[in-house]
């Protein structure tokens, strides 16, 4: 089931880059441009989540959070101001996350994965062509057969489909997978995607992308 | 100690010493006095004595008889102790054998008798000496009678004198008791109520100190304390006004970096986003464009802004060139820009000037006008007009840019010089501003001894009018060049 996200920002192109991204690994999103909208759409619609920026005409993101806070949706704030205060506030008020521009894209639905899975909103099982993972039992079924695979493989493969069609660089993959505090050889990834390639039959999806680094296609 | 207490502490140590010290001196004075009295008027009883046997001693001469001398002697004795018949008199007459003569004294003569030693013929000694709880005055002296020494003593008795003295201590101590109890209640009242205003500043200092800036100690007093109380509160205020100010400039300043940071972050999170977007997905020719798009016109508003800034910032820290040019003359030659500006609107530019020799820094002037006008044009709608009038009022030359467009809401009016405030966001941003305008407009009046003001209604229009003061522009800059 495609989650909805509500993307309460009133500057459009901000708006519309982040539905780019979103729509990219399958959220489904609505965009409102001012908070006496957002409030309308909330009582008429169910969210999964709501990215809501601070500063929005009409009433502003702290007000719209307090006068929703009994429809319990998740919320994330996207916002400019980032004094201590603020986001003490904003937390406060029962936000479940605070994202201070600008950001980058795969922050964002990490952010956002984060929160749906503490909601026990997220998706279990993620499947793409003839491959099926699930999350819970770190097993990955290809074709009906669980396929071995190493923690390391599993994690990069679980990167990869959560930031579906979106090139990550070699350092984002080694952050993500083998932690912040890994010094070791970006060709480590290398070797890695190859195996995964290899391993699942993905040669035809994951593209190697010029001077970043690697992407998983539909 | 408290204030108070010590006050009372010190004025009743001081009020005690100084009462009894006085209180004694008085009571040992009168006492002594009425010793010498006694002392004088027993020496004048011996004396009288002295004188009746001096004038028998002729008589006695005659007789030279021992027996004769005692028996008139006595008889003199007798006669004087009759005529003293009181109780307190008492006579002894001693001849030179240590054999008494003569004596009705009620008591023990005491053994040694110093004031005997060494006395001479027609000196008279005196001595006090406590007998039996009595205090008795001996005055002694020798009378000469064919040459025989007799030693006549009388004695008085004075401890009357004593218990009397004793007995005005005793009422003194009385006296001494209420009087001090007196003085403490009343002191206790006295001194509680002159550091009662002391308590009072001090409590209201208190508040003070814990942020109650508009607390005032509330003392109406023409004394010392009431003059300090007054000070006190001419200080609170000062320091109220000045809290208030760095308040105000405090939230100023943070409302001017929430809106910096703001206006920088929006675009460079498009830039950023779309940028990121078209590195990392699959190209899509349609995606492409736009995003480029995006990037290209967030780029641009992020340059207009940095030029804004830049505008601001040079504004605030320099000394421009002031040089005599007229208004008039400056409107005239940028009308034809301002024209070509409002024609893409449809907006028509009417000018009514009169001239106007100002120390002005032409760029700047410029800058400020085509900033309103740019303002006016925002606001304005299609077939509408802008006006931009001068005149002369007494002494003061006007500016103003009038337009008949939406006006500014009353509640956003005393911000709208305020760096990167936006009345209206939304519109705004769809005209590529970032709120700054009007602040570069303030500052280059500032700059010119000039004060800029706004009148507005909603949709009838806005006039903003620049007062400029020739007078005191050139007093101010020469008090500079000083």
């Amino acid at each position: 089931m495609q989650k909805k996200i509500l993307i309460v920002e009133d500057d459009i192109h901000i708006s519309k880059i982040i539905k780019m991204n979103l729509n990219l690994v399958n959220y489904a999103t609505t965009e409102v441009y001012d908070g006496l909208a957002a409030l309308e759409i909330v009582k008429q619609e169910k969210f999964d989540l709501i990215l809501l920026d601070v500063m929005i005409p009409k009433l502003d993101g702290f007000a719209l959070m307090e006068k929703i806070q009994a429809y319990s949706i998740p919320v994330i704030f996207l916002t400019a101001k980032n004094s201590v205060y603020d986001k003490v506030n904003g937390l406060k008020l029962g936000a479940d996350d605070y994202m201070v521009k600008p950001f980058e894209a795969i922050e964002l639905l990490a952010r956002i994965e984060t929160v749906l899975r503490r909601y026990g909103k997220d998706e279990r099982v993620i499947k793409f062509h003839n491959l099926q993972v699930d999350l819970d039992k770190r097993e990955v079924i290809m074709q009906g057969k669980p396929i071995e695979m190493t923690p390391k493989e599993y994690d990069l493969l679980v990167v990869l489909l959560k930031n579906k069609n979106i090139a990550l660089s070699r350092e984002q993959f080694i952050d993500k997978v083998w932690g912040g505090d890994y010094y070791g050889e970006t060709r480590t990834v290398d070797m890695h995607i190859k195996t995964l390639r290899k391993k699942l039959q993905l040669q035809e999806h994951i593209k190697t992308i010029y001077k970043i680094g690697y992407r998983l296609e539909d | 100690m408290k204030f108070w207490q010590k006050i009372y502490l010190f004025s009743f140590i001081v009020f005690a010493l100084i009462f009894n010290a006085a209180s004694i001196l008085v009571i040992e004075r009168s006492h002594n006095k009425m010793l010498e009295q006694e002392i004088n008027s027993a020496l004048s009883q011996n004396m009288s004595i002295h004188s009746s046997v001096d004038a028998i001693v002729p008589i006695l001469r005659i007789f030279d008889s021992l027996d004769y001398e005692k028996t008139v002697l006595t008889n003199i004795a007798n006669e004087f102790v009759a005529k003293n018949n009181d109780q307190h008199t008492f006579l002894t007459i001693v001849n030179d054998e240590n054999q008494s003569i003569f004596s009705n004294t009620t008591f023990q003569m005491p053994e040694n008798r110093e004031e005997l030693d060494k006395l001479d013929v027609d000196e008279i000694k005196y001595v006090l000496r406590d007998i039996d709880k009595r205090t008795i005055l001996f005055t002694s002296n020798i009378t000469v009678i064919n040459h025989k020494n007799y030693v006549f003593t009388y004695m008085k008795d004075v401890t009357s004198l004593y218990e009397g003295r004793v007995d005005q201590y005793r009422f003194f101590v009385q006296v001494d008791l209420a009087a001090a109890l007196l003085y403490m209640v009343i002191m206790f009242f006295i001194s509680r109520g002159l550091t009662k205003p002391i308590d009072q500043l001090n409590k209201t200092a208190q508040v003070i100190a814990q942020g109650g800036f508009s607390e005032r100690v509330q003392l109406q007093s023409k004394d010392e304390i009431g003059v300090l109380a007054r000070n006190f509160n001419d200080m609170a205020s000062v320091v109220e006004d000045k809290i208030n100010d760095l308040e105000r400039n405090n939230q100023e300043k943070q409302r001017f970096i929430d809106n910096f940071t703001h206006e920088l972050k929006t675009p460079l999170t498009s830039i950023i986003g779309y940028a990121n977007f078209l590195r990392t997905t699959k190209y899509n020719e349609e995606l492409y464009l736009d995003g480029l798009d995006v990037i290209y016109s967030e780029s641009k508003r992020l340059e207009s802004l940095s030029h804004k800034l830049m505008d601001l910032i040079l504004l605030q820290g320099q000394h421009f060139q002031m040089r005599e040019h007229d208004l008039e003359a400056i409107i005239a030659e940028i009308k034809p820009t301002l024209e070509m500006k409002a024609k893409e609107k449809q907006v028509a530019i009417v000018t009514d000037c009169v001239e106007g020799k100002l120390l002005l820094e032409k760029d700047l002037i410029k800058t400020m006008i085509f900033n309103l006008v740019d303002n006016a044009l925002k606001a304005s709608s299609e077939q509408q007009s802008i006006t931009i009038r001068t005149s002369w009022h007494d002494n003061h030359y006007l500016l103003e840019v009038i337009d008949e467009g939406i006006g500014i809401a009353k509640e956003h009016q005393d911000k709208i010089f305020e760096p990167f405030y936006m009345a209206d966001k939304a519109r705004t941003k769809v005209n590529n501003g970032a709120g700054l305008g009007l602040s570069i407009c303030q500052s280059v009046a500032s700059l010119h001894h000039a004060v800029i003001e706004v009148a507005s209604e909603e949709n009838k229009g806005t006039t903003i009018r620049v007062l400029f003061n020739p007078m005191d522009q050139s007093r101010k800059l020469s008090d500079k060049r000083i």
